[in-house]
Parts: C-alpha cells; sequence; structure tokens
C-alpha cells in the first residue's frame, strides 16, 4: 500500500512541477517495472521499442497528414458554400449550415481545434450579422468543432484501438451512427431555437456550382470509409490513400498547395506526433505490464463484487469519463484508461466496439468543460470573449450531447449498425 | 515557433544557432521519413490491386519510417513546445513563483530525458550483442534503434539549455490536440 502511495505521491509531484505527460507516464513505468516487476529498468526502453515497431500505429501519421494537407487548403470556405446552399432557406438554416460544415470539415481534417478555428472565422461573423446571438453562435462552433472526434477517421478511435486490440476498421464504421445522431441533434436544436429566421430561397445554380467546387473535398470520407466497408481497403491502407487523395485534391484539383507549403504542414504534422506518439509508446509499456501483472483482470474481479448490473457500470464509467474529460485531453485519456476500463467493460456484457464509441462520445465532452476545455479556450483567444461567457455558450449544447451519450450507451445498435457481424 | 526565434532577451546566439541547427536536421530527417512511410504503404496497396499481390516488405518499412519518425519527433516537440502536459495542478503554487517553477520543470524534463538516454543506451547494447534484426528484410536494427538514445540526448540537451536561458524556450502550444 505505501508503494502504491509514493507512486501517487511522485505522480502528483511531477503535475505540481509542471511535467510532460511523456515524463510523467515515463517515471510511472519505471517505478512499476522496479517496485512491482523484475527491477530491470531497460523493460521500460524495451517495451516502449515493442510498442512502437508495430504497425497498428501506421494509421496515425498518416490520417494526421492527410487532415493537416487538406486543412491547409481552401475546403473550409468550398465546404460551408455547399452547406448554406442546401441549409439557408429552412429555419435556422445559417446554423444548420454552420453544424454540417462542421460535422463534415472535421471529419475531413480531423481536428477540432481546426475545425473551430477554420469554420468558426467564416460562420460566427455571417451568424452574427444574421442577426442569430453571440451567446448561440459561440456554442454552436464550439460543439460542431468537436464532432470531428467521433465521426471518421478520428485520431481517438485508432488509440482507442491500439490500446485495446480492438478493430480500428469496426471503430472507424461504428462511429457513423452516432456522429450523425449527434449532427441531428445541433441541427434539430438550431431550427427550435431560430424557427423564424430564414435566409433566402433555394437557388439550384448556386446549388449546383458550390457542389461542383466542394465535390472534391466531401468524398474524402466517402472514399475512406467506402473503402474499409468494402474490404479493399485496411485501416492503414485507407490512411495511405487518404494522404494520396489529399495530395491530388490539394496538389491537382484545387492547387491551393505548393511544396513549400506541403513541407510546412509535413513539418507542423510531425511536431504534434512528436508530442502524442511518445506518450502512446509509455502508455503502450505500461499497458503491457499491467497485462503481464493481469491486473486488469483483477479490477475485472474487483469491480464485478461491487457493480451489481451493466447498467450500474455505464452509469459509474460515464460519470468518472465527464470528470476525468474536465481535467485531461482525450488522448491521454484513453492511453491510460481504454485498456483499464474496457475489460471491465467486456466482462459486464458489452461489446469493446461500443464501448470505444461511448468512451469517445463521452471524453468529447470534455472539450467543451472547464477548466481544461480546449474549444473554450481555443474559441477565447480566436473569438476574443469572455471564458466564462463562452463557458455558460455551450451549456444547452452540452445538455445536447448528455443526451446523445445516453443514447449512445443504452442502444448499442446505433454504433454497431453498420459492423458486419 | 522556432526555438532559435523565440529568443527576446540577447542569450547568446551560439546556443540559438545550436538549436536551430537541430531543428532544421531533424526536421529534414522526420520528413523524409514521412515519404517513406507514405509512398511505401500506398504502393502495397497499389501492387495488391494491380497485381494481386502486396510488397512483402512495405509494412516493415513503414514501421522502421514510423519509429525514425516519431523519435526523432520527439525534439521537434520539445523544439515548437507541442508535448502534452496536464495543466490541472498549474495553479496551486503562486503566480511569483512562474519563472522559479519554469526552469525547474524544465531541469527536471532535461534530467528526465538524460536518465532515458543512458538506459537505451544500454538497450542498443543488448540489441547489437544479440544481433537482433528485422523478420522480412533481416536488417539489423540497432541503427534505427539507436535513435532512441540520441533523440533522448538531445531533448536532454534542449531542455537543459531551455533551463539555463529561459528565454530559448519555445511558448507552449495548447494542451493535446490529437482530433
Amino acid at each position: 500500500m505505501s508503494d502504491s502511495l509514493l507512486l501517487l505521491a511522485i505522480v502528483l509531484g511531477l503535475l505540481a512541477l509542471r511535467q510532460y505527460i511523456l515524463v510523467v507516464l515515463a517515471a510511472v513505468v519505471a517505478y512499476v517495472y522496479v517496485v512491482w516487476g523484475d527491477g530491470r529498468i531497460e523493460n521500460l526502453i524495451l517495451d516502449a521499442w515493442d510498442a512502437l515497431s508495430s504497425d497498428v500505429l501506421l494509421p496515425i501519421p498518416l490520417y494526421m497528414l492527410a487532415g493537416a494537407v487538406m486543412a491547409e487548403g481552401a475546403i473550409a470556405g468550398r465546404l460551408i458554400r455547399v452547406m448554406r446552399a442546401l441549409a439557408g432557406p429552412i429555419p435556422g438554416g445559417l446554423a444548420v449550415a454552420t453544424c454540417l460544415s462542421c460535422g463534415l470539415f472535421a471529419a475531413i481534417v480531423g481536428s477540432s481545434t481546426v475545425t473551430l478555428l477554420a469554420v468558426g472565422t467564416i460562420m460566427y461573423p455571417a451568424l452574427l450579422q444574421a442577426g442569430y446571438s453571440k451567446s448561440f453562435s459561440i456554442g454552436l462552433i464550439c460543439a460542431g468543432a468537436t464532432l470531428g472526434i467521433i465521426i471518421p477517421p478520428s485520431i481517438p478511435l485508432i488509440l482507442y484501438g491500439v490500446m485495446t486490440s480492438t478493430s480500428i476498421a469496426d471503430l472507424f464504421l461504428a462511429g457513423v451512427g452516432p456522429g450523425l445522431l449527434l449532427l441531428a441533434l445541433f441541427a434539430l436544436y438550431s431550427v427550435a431555437v431560430n424557427w423564424r429566421r430564414r435566409t433566402g430561397s433555394w437557388n439550384l445554380t448556386e446549388l449546383l456550382d458550390s457542389l461542383r467546387e466542394g465535390l472534391w473535398a466531401m468524398l474524402m470520407p466517402v472514399v475512406i470509409l467506402g473503402g474499409i466497408y468494402s474490404g479493399v481497403f485496411t485501416a492503414t491502407e485507407s490512411a495511405a490513400v487518404a494522404v494520396v487523395y489529399a495530395l491530388f485534391v490539394e496538389l491537382l484539383i484545387y492547387r491551393k498547395l505548393d511544396l513549400r507549403g506541403l513541407l510546412r504542414v509535413t513539418g507542423e504534422t510531425t511536431r504534434l506526433l512528436g508530442g502524442l506518439f511518445p506518450v502512446l509508446m509509455m502508455a503502450l509499456a505500461l499497458n503491457k505490464f499491467l497485462t503481464f501483472e493481469q491486473i486488469p483482470g483483477r479490477i475485472v474481479a474487483l469491480l464485478s463484487g461491487v457493480l451489481d448490473s451493466p447498467g450500474e457500470f455505464i452509469l459509474a464509467t460515464n460519470l468518472l469519463l465527464l470528470v476525468v474529460g474536465c481535467l485531461m485531453d482525450i488522448g491521454s485519456a484513453i492511453l491510460i484508461l481504454a485498456p483499464i476500463l474496457q475489460p471491465v467493460a467486456e466482462a459486464q456484457g458489452m461489446d469493446p466496439v461500443h464501448f470505444g464509441i461511448m468512451m469517445t462520445v463521452n471524453l468529447e465532452i470534455g472539450y467543451l468543460t472547464p477548466p481544461m476545455g480546449l474549444n473554450l479556450i481555443v474559441a477565447m483567444t480566436a473569438f476574443r470573449e469572455n471564458f466564462w461567457f463562452i463557458c455558460r455558450s455551450v451549456l444547452p449544447f452540452i445538455a445536447l450531447m448528455l443526451v446523445g451519450l445516453a443514447v449512445v450507451a443504452l442502444w448499442p445498435p446505433l454504433s454497431l449498425f453498420l459492423l458486419k457481424n | 515557433m522556432n526555438s532559435a526565434q523565440s529568443s527576446s532577451g540577447g542569450p547568446p546566439s551560439g546556443l540559438a544557432s545550436l538549436l536551430a541547427g537541430l531543428r532544421q536536421a531533424e526536421l529534414v530527417v522526420t520528413t523524409s521519413a514521412f515519404v517513406v512511410l507514405a509512398v511505401v504503404i500506398f504502393a502495397d496497396v497499389v501492387m495488391r490491386r494491380v497485381t494481386g499481390s502486396g510488397l512483402v516488405w512495405a509494412r516493415e518499412i513503414g514501421v522502421l519510417a514510423n519509429v525514425v519518425l516519431t523519435i526523432i519527433g520527439i525534439g521537434l516537440a520539445s523544439a515548437d513546445g507541442t508535448h502534452l502536459r496536464p495543466r490541472l495542478l498549474d495553479h496551486i503554487f503562486p503566480d511569483s513563483w512562474d519563472a522559479a517553477l519554469t526552469r525547474v520543470q524544465e531541469l527536471l524534463t532535461a534530467l528526465a530525458f538524460a536518465a532515458l538516454a543512458w538506459i537505451a543506451v544500454s538497450v542498443v547494447l543488448e540489441t547489437i550483442e544479440l544481433d537482433d534484426r528485422s523478420v522480412v528484410l533481416r536488417w539489423v536494427l540497432w541503427p534505427v534503434q539507436a535513435c532512441l538514445p540520441l533523440a533522448f540526448a538531445v531533448a536532454a540537451l534542449r531542455h537543459g539549455i531551455y533551463a539555463w536561458r529561459i528565454s530559448l524556450r519555445p511558448r507552449e502550444r495548447g494542451e493535446g490536440d490529437v482530433a
């Protein structure tokens, strides 16, 4: 027990001294090897090396690069034009167009903050100009930008797949239903709140023109998901296809990206990977130790005696994840908690794919909750608004996401309907 | 932000140049690894669709390229302040301690990376002794594995310099945006 308390004290001490999560995890892994393992600290590096030498990690850099390439060009403007032409004339149409733009753009670039900035920069002034309230507009853009986490391809879903040995292709397919549910909830709320606001009527010429310009970008998720669903690509192969498709669209069709821009984008992606992958490496090393020592099995046995039903487990897990989402970024939370919670979920009869989707939807809410909500912080800087005003603005959307989370948690077919067996 | 550009209080130009040079070298290596990774995996897909059989070595090359990309990327993340850091306990100390805490933070990080480099050296020596090779191409693994101690040592040097010359330290980016 005193060993555990000492470990907790080390972790808290390192966090208080503002250490990177890589350093904290490395300290934890070294400690558990020395205190509870065979005492051979080299296993820290050996296990990290083994983790890194696995081909299941290959989709992550490739999807990140594809998203960064697509984000570099002018696709945000093109997608928004399509969505405005499509949804503009319905009640609350501009808000619905914002939701759709966020969902589609996030699905293509896979980044919540890039979506917030790219779509928000165009749509926030447009919404204000059309008479939408400041609070509603900011809340909508902050919430809409989180959709990329669940709509495939999604890096958090890949991280979950890597940490729990769950099929990444299945996770991608399972993310479609919940992603569309959240999108529908945001859109319906936008219509309900802005019932009296309409902007113009449908213009077929404008719609066709905008579709012609935006079609190539909109096809990217179709190519990826279609390829995976039809069995043509694995997740890794679809990631390589996504990179080549993104380069084809940006270099040859839209021609907004040159070689210099491509090098800059690659460098930027590498920097993000340099922050993420070493953490993943240490988390996988820790996971290996935990599995070797049968810790998840012991946790399952311990919790099975405490939890009376799967319902209790779902409730307890979601409450835990909501708290964690407030304090930690989604990547770190998945890396640390997924391998511990997933075996418990499986013991409670939950499908591992369904659990991964529920976990990701839950942690998605963490982007909107203080004090660490990344979208709140980015919106505060980008839109020059007060932090607490933004926190209040996202409250209705957090409520909608909690409704969505409840549906996702309690109705597995929503996630699993696209899976073939 | 380039660490060499973050200088505001006139730190020694030699240190700034050293950091800039390291960053440039890391950028060249990681970008090359990225190109190799994307090209071999895509070539594998194309060959499988065209000839019915993929490139058996493609995954192995892809994995090795990814290893280089990741490990050398540690230095780039240090150079540009993109390492993930939980901020939940950031405010337990008074704001007036910030400057001192930043030095302690960088010094501790440098020590941690130096320790990792030391451990990684022994692992690489063991790999050389055992003559570990890749499964398909039978390449010796230690040259790629040697990136580990090298990258950790460079990161230790970099964070040590930040602790010594705080003005060279890059501004930290937002917390872990992986999605």
